[in-house]
């Protein structure tokens, strides 16, 4: 991905408010993310160590097969650095693929895969890690410069912000689905309806009945058996990626309904 | 929590704020007034801390940018977050000896009576209250706009004669029903059911409710299923029906009502004034206006609570439909409900 491509995505990304709250899969966020810029070197050394892990993994599956190899260690190294947490709370699309990718590399060794298809695995897994630390080295200068807000302040002011949050839950949801963490992301899907796009929905049905219709039905059915299905997370990305077109013509609705709202006073 | 009848009583803090106000409109001896014009209210001036529950849409934010921007001089800190949570944050507070709101807008009045039980919300002056209409005046919290449930039907397959106006009575219609029994409103319209009818007939109704109900997750679903022509009929908060027909005015909708019970309970958005003197009273006093009713009402569809102001366009005025008299803070006793309906297998 161009790092301009890169700096819009994640520019759009951290504007929306959205900030992880909850407890993460390898423990709470630290305060290190809201100094994101101190903490770059840290990172940026994570990634170099995640790599020459990753690299002593697949060597070792090269010289002596499954039986001289520990594929789990994937997942595990991962979930000692701070560099996840970073980019869990900044970047969420491209934490799903770094989860989407630690699995592809652990599975290709569990399944006795070719040494090239491993290889082929492991080429994608760095790029996701490189794609993750230029996503974090952007939020760092936009939050240095004072315009993203601490991880704290969570709640929208309005459908439109709302809609916004609602499209990066989605993509929480396919990361915790990338993750192997089904229930979760199904727990996230109900929530965002019930806690989130409920409190929407009135003001967009007004504007277009039948794409309220859509995402009820995409909330309710499409979404939610797309993971309890045991589909991909290529085609849970679809469902999610589906949705957020059509959020993002609710956004437009939204605004311009808005702007013709009379005033109260 | 008593309503107006123990006001005349208690004849509790009836002075505060009262000085600002039009003489002329100022309640007397317990009878209704006319909601104020903002023209007629002092300007605000200072700073209060507001907990905001999370609500329909962000109307309530409107208002409140509506308010600050005509008030120069006064400072509004909002903090947001679901209504349960900020209710109890509140207690929470209290408890550890800090008070940091001055004022709770809650979207639901049951998390008011958490706020009340505690002994946290404060008397408001009787030329408040009054601007009320009758069956919504509280000691110690003002009702801000309401919501009625309703039964909306499809009305292509039938007449609203066709539907029970006895809400125990239409799990045995012989119509096919929606409801959405995970939806917060639906648990509270069961809550003021328990305190109507009791537990065992709450529990009866629900059973046979289970056996014939298709299941939705929310509300606009099961309005949206009717006009489909799903379910003949189904259960749900007015402003759905209301928005959608405003989006699609040919939708094959409308809304019934059942009669003096909790099939056609006024739920509330209310506020509750945390600190004493007169700036958080007169706040509240400019969600009573006249204006920011019938903003709430025409942009929002909910139904203004002062006597004077218009409900909401194609619903009937409140006093026609004859809801029944629930103590709108017993709705916060949820926990017996969802008992119940775990017990009887519907959630």
């Amino acid at each position: 991905m161009k790092f301009d491509t890169m700096k819009a995505l994640v520019l759009t990304a951290i504007f929306s408010l959205f900030m992880a709250t909850a407890a993460q899969a390898n423990g709470p966020i630290g305060d290190h993310v809201n100094d994101l810029q101190a903490h770059l070197d840290e990172y940026s050394e994570e990634v170099l160590w995640l790599i020459e892990q990753v690299e002593e993994i697949v060597g070792n599956y090269e010289r002596g097969g499954l039986a001289n190899t520990n594929p789990e260690r994937v997942v595990e190294i991962w979930e000692e650095v701070n560099f996840h947490a970073a980019i869990e709370t900044n970047y969420v699309p491209v934490y799903a693929s770094i989860w989407q990718g630690l699995f592809g590399v652990r599975q290709a060794i569990e399944g006795e895969q070719p040494i090239a298809d491993v290889r082929a695995a492991q080429v994608s897994l760095e790029q996701s890690f490189w794609q993750g630390l230029g996503a974090v080295k952007v939020a760092a200068q936009f939050q240095a410069r004072g315009l993203v807000a601490n991880i704290e302040d969570t709640e929208p002011t309005s459908p439109v912000e709302t809609l916004t949050q609602i499209g990066q839950l989605l993509d929480r949801v396919v990361a915790k689905y990338a993750e192997r963490l089904p229930e979760e992301a199904v727990s996230i899907v109900y929530d965002t309806y019930l806690s989130r796009f409920e409190g929407v929905e009135g003001d967009l049905i007004e504007q277009d009945a039948d794409l309220v219709e859509d995402l009820e039905i995409d909330f309710n059915v499409n979404l939610p058996q797309a993971i309890e299905n045991g589909s991909t997370v290529e085609q849970v990305r679809s469902v999610v990626n589906a949705m957020q077109s059509k959020l993002n013509r609710a956004r437009n609705l939204l605004e311009e309904a808005e702007a013709n709202r009379s005033s109260v006073f | 929590m008593q309503r107006r009848s123990l006001l005349k009583v208690l004849a509790a803090g009836g002075s505060l704020g009262s000085s600002l106000l039009p003489a002329s409109l100022l309640a007397q001896d317990g009878e209704g007034t006319q909601a104020l014009s903002v023209d007629e209210l002092p300007a605000l001036e200072g700073e209060l801390t507001l907990y905001l529950g999370r609500g329909e849409g962000g109307l309530y934010e409107n208002v409140l940018e509506a308010i600050q921007q005509r008030n120069p001089d006064f400072e509004l800190n909002i903090r947001r977050g679901p209504t349960a949570s900020l209710a109890n944050a509140i207690v929470a507070e209290a408890g550890a000896g800090l008070r940091r709101a001055d004022l709770f807008w809650a979207v639901d009045t049951g998390a008011i009576g958490l706020i009340s039980n505690e002994g946290l919300a404060r008397d408001l002056p009787d030329d408040l209250v009054n601007q009320l209409q009758d069956t919504f005046r509280y000691q110690n919290f003002a009702p801000v706009t309401g919501r009625i449930r309703t039964l909306p039907y499809n009305t292509e397959r039938l007449t609203a004669e066709r539907i029970p106006t006895d809400v125990m009575a239409i799990p045995d219609s012989g119509l096919s029903i929606g409801w959405a029994p995970a939806y917060a409103s639906f648990q509270s319209f069961v809550t003021a059911m328990r305190l109507l009818e009791g537990e065992q007939a709450t529990g009866e109704w629900l059973q046979k409710m289970g056996r014939v109900a298709k299941s939705y997750a929310g509300e606009l679903g099961v309005v949206m299923a009717v006009e489909r022509g799903e379910v003949d009929m189904g259960f749900a908060n007015h402003y759905y029906t209301l928005r959608l027909k405003s989006g699609k005015p040919d939708a094959t909708v409308d809304l019934a009502f059942t009669n003096n019970d909790a099939g056609c309970l006024v739920n509330a958005s209310a506020i509750v004034a945390l600190s004493e003197g007169e700036l958080p009273i007169n706040f509240i006093r400019y969600l009573l206006t006249r204006e920011v009713q019938s903003f709430l009402a025409t942009e929002a569809y909910e139904i203004p609570l002062v006597n004077g102001v218009a409900p909401p366009q194609g619903l009937p005025d409140l006093s026609t439909v004859s809801p029944p008299d629930v103590n709108l803070t017993r709705l916060a006793d949820l926990r017996p409900t969802l008992d119940l309906m775990r017990d009887v297998g519907v959630l």
